[in-house]
């Protein structure tokens, strides 16, 4: 999806009329996908509320049948009007490819709400609980200055106990907004050094808030939204004494959007790799026809605004978005700058791919998907040709191709606006990821060089480490977990709260895997839940693994761990089980593949057996075993 | 003082474009009991969508009497910057 800002003017008003009736015309013949292309294209954050509630009114009658969009269930507890947010935040949940069922609790009534286990709010079931408050709801009460920590840490308790009375009663996420700091404060100016005035109050209660969350509670920052909005227009009093909306119906698009990103991410969707183009991307000139001396980087305006792209590129990497490049050259020469000029500030060794060829770009992005074994909608191009960008758009429609403007300044708000590499969680292998795919590009040349599968896999000398759940792994097993589709057998979500719970349970097993070998080391890349049955059962309740590290027999020494461990816990079947989701046909035959015996219809999946004895043989594999520790597995 | 001619027919586009009834037609006595869809919520969404075709900010007094067509016709007509 592409917000249509930055690229194209505003739509005039009778031209947005025209578009409508077209894309009510495309519905009504029948072409609802081209219908809702359309109406995505015409979609903006920053379009007021007006227009928000059109589009989502004409999104709203088209047909939604077929498009394989998620149910996702939202219940929303605020003490102001949210009905027309809701109606905005449907549409933009829409264009992410949610199929939102939104549950509003009744004006006011959070903490009702949030206790009544018996209520509506726990009869919704809802995947996620939005505690849409905004700084009305914050009481801080203080007498001086003094008191003000006090004062703020108690606010920050009475919101804690609000989460945790609600995750006593339902396991799922919740978003939780910060408060949005009004811009009038009778202090003035003043405000900013008075520890009790409203302004500082709300600003240490945000970041007390930030440190209070746990893993589960997601902060939505509705403070940085309001500046961003604009916080003159934010608060608009005729809205809040008429009608009880918290902030400006103008500014929905805008804060919607963000939700849907977020959520989104959530959902582990969202973008993961960002290629990028050279000559007059990276760098002002062509690398070819200018020569080294000749490129904009370093020096002047432009130079200067190239160097700073370049580290923001790198601040991309640093927090996990993997770098790749295609770009029309001749190699050689393209790499020149990274390894010459002396203002570069990326380095050959911050891309997982480097593409520089004549050949179309639209394949070398698939050639760089298919290498790194990403999908294509996980990638974002970027390019200051608008000729390349239509292209790639047209081939390839489910890279993301921000609009990039002719000036350099802006590049990176340009593609920032987007929101393509929202995070809901960091963890140490994200610093590492590019070198991960370096890596693996690295390993698939060997296997150009060697002709037979078996030699490949053996030169590597891998080396799998398989241990059960500690403190230390828990964030990246749990992130593993939740942004896996493809190589994920049940689609199962866990917050490291759950996974922590489950492996402390008896007759669980919470494991994972990690995966070194000659050219370097892939880190985490497994994890398996297992769970015992009364009917001495081991049943697989989750398995999930990188595609990473596809192809190199690691589905076949895990397999051989779980056999193993069903042995050691006396079970006399390992029991699988293939739960289709949108993403995971690649591992629709694992179980059969792997030897397992159909037994039908499972818990809204397949079900898969394997009897355990003695015999059982050991599935062939190119992986050792440097198991750590055989505790906890019982 | 605009023409009340124009305010109506700029109103009727608006309430077409707030209701997605492309031919829905207004009239002077129309209120809120006369649209199934016009409720306390959608007539917000309509207060917004008039301030922003005639460029005016009403206040809550004045918003509170607009519930029929005829009253938001004359208060436009009076009111509007465009």
């Amino acid at each position: 999806m592409s917000p249509r800002t930055e690229g194209s003017p505003e739509t005039s008003a009778p031209d947005l009329r025209d578009r409508l009736a077209t894309v009510k015309r495309l519905a009504a013949e029948g072409d609802s996908a081209a219908a809702r292309a359309m109406l995505r294209s015409l979609a903006s954050p920053d379009d007021d509320f007006v227009t928000q509630a059109r589009l989502a009114r004409v999104l709203s009658s088209l047909p939604s049948a077929g498009l394989g969009a998620k149910p996702l269930r939202i219940a929303i507890l605020a003490a102001s009007t949210v009905d027309h947010f809701a109606d905005v935040l449907r549409f933009w949940l829409a264009l992410e490819g949610f199929a939102a069922d939104l549950w509003i609790a009744p004006f006011d009534t959070i903490i009702p709400s949030a206790l009544d286990v018996a209520g509506p709010l726990y009869a919704f079931a809802p995947d996620l609980i939005w505690l849409f408050t905004s700084n009305r709801d914050v009481r801080i009460e203080v007498t001086d200055d003094r008191s003000a920590v006090d004062a703020v840490a108690a606010a920050v308790q009475r919101t804690q106990s609000l989460w945790e009375a609600l995750r006593s009663r339902r396991e799922c996420t919740i978003l939780q907004n910060n408060a949005d700091i009004p811009a009038i404060d009778g202090l003035g100016n003043f405000a900013t050094q008075t520890g009790s005035s409203r302004r500082n109050l709300l600003r240490r209660y945000n970041l007390e808030l930030a440190a209070a969350a746990p893993h589960g509670v997601m902060l939505f920052d509705l403070e940085h939204l309001s500046a961003l909005h604009g916080k003159a227009r934010w608060n608009d009093g005729r809205y809040w004494y008429h009608s009880k909306h918290a902030f400006a119906p103008d500014s929905y698009g805008r804060v919607a959007f963000q939700a849907a990103r977020l959520i989104s991410a959530l959902a582990g969707k969202a973008r993961k790799c960002l290629i990028v183009d050279l000559d007059n991307t990276l760098w002002g000139g062509t690398i070819g026809d200018d020569g080294l001396a000749g490129l904009q980087l370093g020096s002047g305006a432009d130079g200067e605004a190239f160097v700073d792209f370049q580290r923001w590129l790198v601040g991309l990497k640093e927090r996990g978005v993997i770098l790749a490049v295609c770009s029309k050259n001749e190699e050689d020469a393209a790499k020149e700058p990274f390894l010459a000029h002396p203002d570069c500030v990326l380095r050959l060794e911050d891309f997982a791919m480097f593409r520089a060829n004549w050949n179309s770009k639209a394949n070398n992005i698939c050639d760089i998907a298919n290498a790194l074994n990403i999908g294509l909608d996980s990638l974002v191009f970027v390019d200051d040709s608008p000729l390349e960008r239509d292209a790639v758009r047209s081939h390839l429609p489910e890279v993301a191709v921000p609009e990039l403007p002719a000036d350099p300044a802006q590049y990176i708000e340009a593609i920032d606006r987007h929101g393509y590499f929202e995070t809901v969680g960091l963890s140490a292998e994200d610093r590492e990821r590019t070198r991960f795919y370096r890596e693996n590009a690295a390993r698939a040349e060997l296997q150009g060089r060697l002709s037979d599968i078996g030699e490949y896999l053996g030169a590597l000398g891998m080396v799998a480490e398989v241990a059960d759940l500690d403190a230390f792994h828990l964030p990246r097993m749990a992130q593993l977990i939740n942004k896996s589709n493809q190589f994920h057998l049940t689609g199962t979500r866990y917050t490291e709260a759950e996974l922590a719970r489950l492996a402390s349970q008896p007759g669980h097993v919470v494991r994972y895997v990690k995966l070194r070998d000659r050219i370097g080391d892939n880190g985490l890349i497994a994890v398996i839940v297992l769970v015992k049955s009364p009917r001495r059962e081991l049943l697989v309740e989750t398995w999930v693994m990188s595609c990473r590290v596809l192809g190199r027999t690691l589905e076949e020494f895990i397999c051989n761990d779980i056999v193993e461990t069903a042995r050691r816990m006396s079970c006399r079947t390992v029991v699988g089980r293939y739960v289709p989701g949108p993403r995971n046909r690649l591992v629709a035959g694992l179980y059969e593949r792997l030897g397992f015996r159909g037994i039908g219809e499972l818990n809204g999946g397949t079900g898969w057996s394997l009897a355990v004895d003695r015999e059982t043989p050991a599935l062939k594999t190119h992986i050792e075993s440097a198991r750590p520790s055989m505790e906890g597995a019982a | 003082m605009i023409d009340p001619g124009i305010v109506r027919g700029r109103l009727n586009q608006v309430f077409r474009e707030v209701f997605d009834e492309d031919d829905l037609q207004i009239f002077d006595a129309m209120s809120a009991a006369d649209l199934e869809e016009w409720d306390s919520l959608s007539h917000i969404t309509l207060v917004l969508a008039v301030e922003k075709e005639f460029r005016v900010r009403l206040n809550a007094a004045e918003v509170g009497k607009l519930d029929n067509v005829g009253q938001m016709i004359d208060l436009l007509a009076r009111r509007a910057t465009a």
